[in-house]
């Protein structure tokens, strides 16, 4: 992998790690959490934003790739075992969002019967995205925020005339019980803290390094926050129907009737950041694979492009299905790989430097 | 550099494809002659039997001029997918839903849970759930049959009388499909229609009621009458509709009914509840919806004499608040309004007409009275038919989520409604 600047990595977080969560997810948590979806976001958001803290600590006292890290301390075949158990991880995190996106374009974007394989292209610049280095994703980063940066405040604003925010009340009305599954059947939906500790060592620590990349982490989930705030508020008791979030918000708004939904314009923009997005739980997963394997990235961008479609054919009618495994089945799974190994990575990985 | 060379040809060659699939239309794109443009579904209980009618208001386009519309129904239809289904599987045509832009229920079936059928809405994205719902008297088919001289497509003149804009003078009461589900499925399990009535009256060059009665509307087979009658397919109904209504000369075709929706009718637990009057509806928009410019009549003594004076009003400030008093629950509306005199039906002094945005005391007090007793009667209403029409419950439950349990079967009824109503004139 190539090197990656600070300044994409804060701009990875602020623009492309919202968009993520503005499809499905919105409607998952509220499946669980209803008018407290807040709260299951926010616990979601602590614990990744600890794993964000933690890596960025790490990168500060050692600035070395995780793979050389790992193989210092257990060896290069535990580096390489702890590499292909991630790879399957970024592929499993590609595929849900895969099928959402791709329900995404076929539903929102097409307004007729539409099939698969308007949605194909995807894969042939997800390969070229997968063959080349980190710089693309740098590069990605760089492009994602101002279209980000025009295209949601836009969106948030069209909603906002529809928007009763006590629908977010009252606080104590769902158990707390009820707002951690919330929180934990939620862990697909966040990866982001996995992929900064694979960047370890492709970025250069500069001076106050961590407080920018958390203050964009926290910028990123202030951007969260405010869209499911304003989404159930926009929905209340029926937003565990609304699919697709980002395009329903901002339909309601009839100032621009005589214009048509002029929302697209912007929702088109978005689609562009998340396509985008998508790309980089695939790109993580073909960098593992390449240092697991030890190849070039041509042979494996290949494959795991070709597995991802056949997957995408394969559920392109079972997206509930994969949702209820993905979430409810696998979410332990998914909460290991985004939150404790690498919080124990880093943690282990800090001690046995202190340690003589 | 051999490898560079190869990967760009296998890129063109595949982009070379892609193209090719895209321009030979295999991306599933529909023909729109092959494709019925439903711009509003009717639902009734069904004449015969159990289920539905279903009724499809379909758009024939025309190669210039307004285009024309064809009724179709489904009859007898347990649901009203199988509604769709039968639409589709019998006229040969796909019938998108996307353009629905209104659903009409027959009045018969509010004695019912409406959602049995809107349930079908929400599961399925194919209709925008930004499109309106209504409820008529009589039946949806009888209503989509009725020529307006408003516009050739029935559907099209209840859309106009139930616009954003009749909303914000108060008029209408008008309800999209979303916000009504929201209602439905909140703790209130309220909601409110606006009532659709056909008054045959206007009067239209060119075209009559009966004549658009007469519009192509096609019932088929046992449940569809009658029995193997043509399709209605684009050009013949648009040269029926164009030869029958004189559309060449540019004449207003249509027929002589308007559409009304200035009553509204209230809904709870899916049923209806009771429907409220014009001047309720009015009170009601004003109180509590996005109204904020509304006309209304009062009699009040101007210079001694007793005048009835249409009044502009402009809403500055409304609040509804739930507070509690001595353990009881209190429900305050706060209204404070500036009005002046668009009209009187008594001649006055010149320099009266001239002041006429500086209303008289006498008028505005009138004002406050009547707006107090339609809003009081409106509530009335609402809480003995259960419907939380003002949100009570719904505040109750956010805000005194404490004393939810304990209120939440009779707080409709427990409420003390107390009204602070301000009118003001321009000074």
């Amino acid at each position: 992998m190539e090197k990656l600047k600070v300044r994409q990595i804060c701009f990875y977080f602020m623009a492309m790690m919202p968009v993520a969560k503005l499809l499905v997810y919105p409607a998952a948590l509220a499946f669980r959490a209803k008018n407290c979806l807040l709260f299951s976001s926010l616990l979601n958001s602590l614990l990744e934003g600890a794993v964000v803290a933690l890596v960025m600590l790490l990168a500060k006292k050692t600035g070395k790739p995780l793979f050389v890290l790992l193989e210092q301390r257990a060896g290069k075949l535990w580096a390489k075992i702890a590499y292909g158990a991630f790879a399957l991880y970024f592929f499993a995190s590609a595929l849900l969002p895969l099928l959402e996106q791709k329900n995404f374009v076929l539903q929102v974007l097409y307004e007729n019967a539409s099939t698969l394989l308007s949605f194909a292209p995807f894969f042939l610049l997800s390969f070229y995205a997968c063959t080349k280095g980190a710089s693309s994703m740098g590069r990605i980063a760089d492009v994602a925020l101002p279209v980000f940066a025009l295209s949601f405040p836009v969106l948030i604003l069209l909603a906002l005339p529809h928007a009763d925010f006590a629908a977010l009340l009252p606080l104590s009305a769902v158990p707390a019980r009820e707002i951690a599954k919330g929180s934990l059947f939620s862990a697909n939906w966040y990866t982001d803290g996995a992929f900064l500790l694979f960047w370890l060592g492709h970025f250069e620590y500069e001076k106050g390094a961590a407080g920018k990349v958390l203050g964009a982490y926290a910028a990123g989930t202030f951007a969260v926050l405010l869209f499911l705030a304003v989404f159930y508020a926009v929905f209340a008791d029926i937003a565990l129907r609304q699919q697709n979030a980002v395009a329903q918000i901002a339909k309601y708004t009839t100032s621009f009737t005589s214009l048509g939904r002029v929302d697209y314009l912007f929702l088109f923009a978005l689609a562009l950041v998340m396509i985008f997005r998508m790309c980089i739980p695939v790109q993580m997963c073909v960098h593992c694979l390449r240092r697991t394997v030890g190849c070039k990235p041509l042979l494996p961008s290949a494959a795991v492009n070709l597995l991802l479609l056949a997957l995408t054919v394969f559920f392109n009618y079972s997206f509930l299905e994969v949702q209820t495994l993905f979430t409810q089945k696998l979410w332990s799974v998914f909460a290991l790989f985004a939150y404790l190994l690498p919080a124990a990575a880093a943690l282990l990985a800090l001690r046995r430097r202190r340690s003589p | 550099m051999r490898t560079d060379k190869l990967w760009a040809r296998v890129f063109l060659a595949a982009a070379a494809v892609l193209l090719l699939l895209f321009f030979s239309n295999d991306f599933g794109l529909i023909d729109i002659r092959e494709t019925a443009i439903v711009v509003a579904l009717g639902i009734d209980e069904a004449e015969e039997g159990e289920g539905y009618d279903v009724t499809a208001q379909i758009a024939v386009p025309a190669n210039a001029g307004p285009g024309s519309a064809a009724n179709v129904t489904a009859k007898g239809v347990r649901t009203v997918s199988e509604g769709i289904a039968e639409l589709n599987q019998e006229t040969g045509w796909y019938p998108t839903l996307v353009h629905c832009r209104l659903i009409l229920l027959g009045e018969a079936l509010t004695e019912r849970n409406v959602f049995d059928v809107l349930g079908y809405f929400l599961r399925n994205e194919a209709v925008e759930d930004s499109c309106q719902v209504a409820v008529c008297a009589g039946t949806a088919r009888e209503t989509f049959g009725a020529g307006s001289p408003v516009n050739d497509i029935s559907a099209s003149a209840i859309i106009k009388v139930l616009s954003s804009e009749a909303q914000k003078t108060g008029l209408v009461s008008v309800t999209i499909l979303k916000d009504f589900a929201v209602g439905y499925y909140s703790v209130s399990e309220s909601g409110a229609l606006p009532y659709i009535t056909v008054k045959e009256e206007a009067e239209s060059q060119g075209g009559s009621a009966a004549q658009a009665a007469a519009l192509p509307s096609l019932v088929r087979n046992k449940r569809w009458r009658p029995v193997r009658e043509p399709l209605p397919l684009a050009a013949p109904a648009s040269a029926e509709g164009g030869e029958s209504q004189g559309g060449k000369s540019g004449e207003s075709k249509g027929g002589g009914a308007v559409f009304q929706a200035s009553e509204t009718m209230l809904f709870y637990r899916g049923k209806k509840a009771a429907i409220l009057t014009p001047e309720e509806t009015l009170a009601y928009n004003l109180a509590a919806t996005d109204t904020d410019f509304a006309y209304g009549n009062v009699t009040a003594a101007q210079d001694g004499k007793e005048a009835v004076c249409s009044l502009q009003m402009k809403i500055g400030k409304k609040r509804r608040s739930l507070s509690f008093e001595n353990g009881m629950p209190v429900f305050t509306f706060t209204i404070r309004a500036k009005a002046r005199v668009a009209d009187t039906d008594k001649a006055a002094p010149i320099l009266n007409i001239a002041k006429t945005q500086i209303a008289e005391e006498s008028v505005l007090r009138a004002a406050e009275q009547k707006f107090k007793e339609e809003l009081a009667s409106a509530a009335e209403k609402a809480a003995r038919s259960g419907c939380d029409l003002f949100g009570i419950k719904q505040r109750l439950y956010r805000f005194r989520h404490k004393d939810y349990e304990a209120f939440r079967e009779n707080i409709l009824s427990a409420a003390e409604l107390r009204y602070d109503i301000r009118f003001s004139g321009l000074k």
